[in-house]
């Protein structure tokens, strides 16, 4: 078996320097806050290195931005980097807090051999704007040490392996500090001179664990990792180190994770109709967004539109520090189907959903309404208003069923303001609704008004006349 | 004469007075044929706007759209309410034979959003027909949805109050509606396209409230005094 590791030494660094675009000196600070564990180049120029302490820092350069390493945010970053290299090997293992382990000896015959494994991984770090230590080892420890001393070469054979591992000082070979002191005393350096001790006396002398170690570096005892699974949602973030308070300054990075959502969409071969945007605020609760379309979407630049146009309508309540964007539904995507030959109705369909999430998204869901007849006596029950859907399939013509009813109704029943001019039907009597408490018990009369309009008017039990209805 | 200037004639967006010919822009007829003899055979100008101009609600003004809506929902294409004034009730609707899936009523909370839903929902190949009750509305803004719906190439009716007919507008079509006496609908056509205004014409439209044509009250009379009285 072949392992390929990848180190990143810059998560959070780069994740922050992808989510804006112009920023100065930037450096992660621990979560303690004293000293520093990652600096971007421009801050590496001013003299800050990892490992220096913030004061000092802060001395050589006092204008430098600083982000606290968090260690939920890191599984998480780490768990956002499997997800891409999953599109490229099948078997992943997550080496917390900043690797991951990818198998590779069954990709070979796929991709065309190891270089070309290999180039695609530099590739898609490329894309993503990462800093990346890859290494190839026969197992996983191997390939992780390797990997740790940035010189990861793109070899399979075993003996050069060994070698280069042979090559490596003690303390970078991991093991603990006590172990590491009692083989200097002995005299030992490298991690070659350790691998040329007979096993039994290394168990011995040292400890047994050491000599689990040293096996698993090298191969002879069995190291089992376990794949690890996609999870069935999508959820980036970006995170600003500068808090932007124009929404325009959110679209540079909703642009890239949309981008990535479309990707990820494609690879799924799966759609969505709802993202889930959430605005975080340094002293306020996240603005939620719900930003939904009316048919199934993949396309990037349709969710840019509805959010852009979602934005547009909501000023922003305070300066965003970060944002989320998440996907929880989604749906198959469809073949085209039932489409004639000059493909007019698959353009059609498509351009009511467009119009009808444009629409939605400016002015709220609750704004459109489609209506549908109910069954029951009372007018105000006998129709409902629902969410626009598109449906494909014929009402059945029931109209002859239907009673004759007035084109207008009105939102509520309205005082009779004056007598009416001539009668021309009724009564028709409506009682029911005992069954819900909303009692009902009118005689209706259709009516022309001195002002010339057809009225559907009603007296109620209380002998009260109320206007129901215009004739238009 | 130049090929410019007989498509000015062609389109009928030249008025020549002491002609009257027939043109060829695009329309759809309204279904009551003296209307559509009066606006020169044609009816509804397609990618134009229209105003009917009337007092109240309950006159016969939906029945006047009726046929072509339910051309429009027959051909699978969308009509948009804008801002209703009442809602429109669904079982006689279907009783009409108007298809309701193709219904969207769209109610919008100002006037900045009403312009934008309106020019959207004109300029979308999907609409067949938009009915708007815009209230008050600039000039301006009028020639705006005149060009958007130049663009889309629908019907769009809108409703006005009759105070409105002294104000100028740009659009094509501009029907005054005044009910008559025995529930017909007098219609005055104050502006058209390609030919002088001024036709008046009253429609039949006292089957909408299911009245006999011979029109004998044949009601029990009321209201009756109370029961005990």
């Amino acid at each position: 078996m072949l392992w390929l590791y990848l180190h990143f030494p810059n998560l959070l660094l780069d994740h922050i320097r992808r989510s804006q675009d112009a920023i100065g000196a930037l450096a992660i600070v621990d979560s303690a806050g004293q000293g520093v564990v990652q600096a971007c180049p421009t801050a590496r120029d001013l003299g800050i290195s990892p490992g220096m302490r913030l004061k000092t820092a802060l001395g050589l350069a006092p204008d430098i931005n600083i982000m606290r390493a968090d260690t939920n945010q890191e599984a998480w970053l780490l768990e956002n980097q499997a997800r891409w290299l999953y599109h490229y090997a099948a078997h992943i293992t997550l080496a917390p807090p900043d690797g991951l382990w990818a198998e590779v000896s069954s990709l070979q015959k796929l991709y065309g051999g190891l270089p070309a494994i290999w180039q695609t991984v530099e590739q898609a770090l490329t894309e993503r704007q990462l800093t990346a230590w890859v290494a190839i080892g026969h197992t996983p420890m191997a390939a992780r040490l390797l990997a740790h001393t940035g010189k990861g070469e793109c070899k399979a054979d075993k003996g050069h392996i060994l070698t280069a591992l042979g090559n490596l000082p003690l303390l970078a070979a991991g093991f603990d500090k006590k172990s590491c002191t009692r083989l200097q005393r002995l005299g030992l350096n490298t991690l070659g001179e350790v691998f040329a001790l007979p096993t039994a006396e290394l168990a011995r002398r040292l400890s047994p664990e050491l000599l689990v170690i040293v096996q698993k570096i090298q191969g002879t005892r069995a190291d089992p990792k376990a794949p690890w699974q996609p999870p069935h949602t999508f959820r980036q973030r970006a995170d600003f180190i500068q808090e932007v308070e124009y929404s325009q300054g959110l679209m540079f990075s909703l642009r890239r994770i949309l981008a990535e959502l479309e990707e990820d969409l494609c690879w799924r071969q799966q759609d969505t109709d709802t993202l889930l945007l959430a605005l975080q605020h340094r002293h306020e609760e996240p603005t939620r967004l719900r930003i939904r379309t009316t048919g199934p979407e993949h396309r990037a630049e349709v969710f840019q539109k509805l959010i852009q146009l979602k934005l547009d309508k909501q000023p922003l309540r305070a300066p965003v520090i970060g944002l989320v964007l998440a996907v929880k539904r989604f749906t198959g995507r469809e073949a085209p189907g039932g489409q004639d030959l000059l493909g007019e109705n698959q353009d059609l369909n498509e351009a009511w959903h467009t119009l009808i999430s444009r629409l939605q998204a400016r002015l709220g869901e609750q704004a459109l309404k489609q209506l549908a007849p109910r069954d029951d006596h009372r007018p105000e029950c006998a129709w409902s208003a629902s969410e626009v859907q598109k449906s494909s399939k014929r009402q059945a013509s029931t109209s002859a069923q239907l009673p004759h009813r007035p084109l207008w109704l009105l939102k509520g029943p309205r005082p009779l303001p004056q007598t009416p001019v001539a009668w021309h039907s009724g009564p028709e009597r409506i009682s029911g609704g005992w069954w819900d408490g909303q009692r009902v018990h009118r005689d209706y009369y259709i009516a022309q008004l001195p002002g010339g309009e057809l009225a559907w008017v009603f007296r109620d039990v209380h002998d009260g006349w109320f206007i129901h209805g215009w004739f238009g | 004469m130049s090929e410019l200037l007989s498509n000015l004639l062609q389109d009928a967006r030249i008025w020549q007075g002491h002609k009257h010919r027939k043109t060829n822009q695009s329309a759809e007829l309204t279904g009551y044929p003296a209307l559509d003899n009066q606006l020169g055979g044609l009816g509804w100008p397609r990618g134009a706007l229209s105003e009917c101009l009337l007092d109240t609600c309950g006159i016969g003004e939906l029945h006047l759209v009726l046929p072509l809506m339910q051309r429009v929902t027959a051909a699978g294409k969308t009509i948009f309410w804008l801002n209703p004034p009442h809602t429109p009730y669904a079982p006689a609707l279907t009783r009409e034979g108007v298809n309701l899936d193709h219904l969207v009523m769209v109610n919008t909370r100002d006037q900045g959003d009403f312009l934008w839903t309106m020019e959207n929902c004109l300029r979308s190949p999907v609409t067949g027909l938009v009915l708007a009750w815009p209230g008050k509305l600039a000039s301006r803004d009028v020639r705006r949805l005149q060009l958007a719906s130049e663009a889309g190439g629908n019907v769009c009716v809108l409703f006005r109050n009759r105070r409105f007919t002294e104000q100028n507008s740009p659009a094509a079509l501009r029907l005054e509606l005044i009910p008559g006496e025995y529930q017909e609908l007098k219609v005055n056509v104050l502006k058209r396209r390609g030919s002088w205004p001024g036709q008046r014409c009253s429609i039949a439209l006292e089957h909408r409230a299911n009245i006999p044509p011979e029109d004998s009250p044949r009601v029990v009379q009321g209201p009756w005094p109370r029961a005990g009285n």
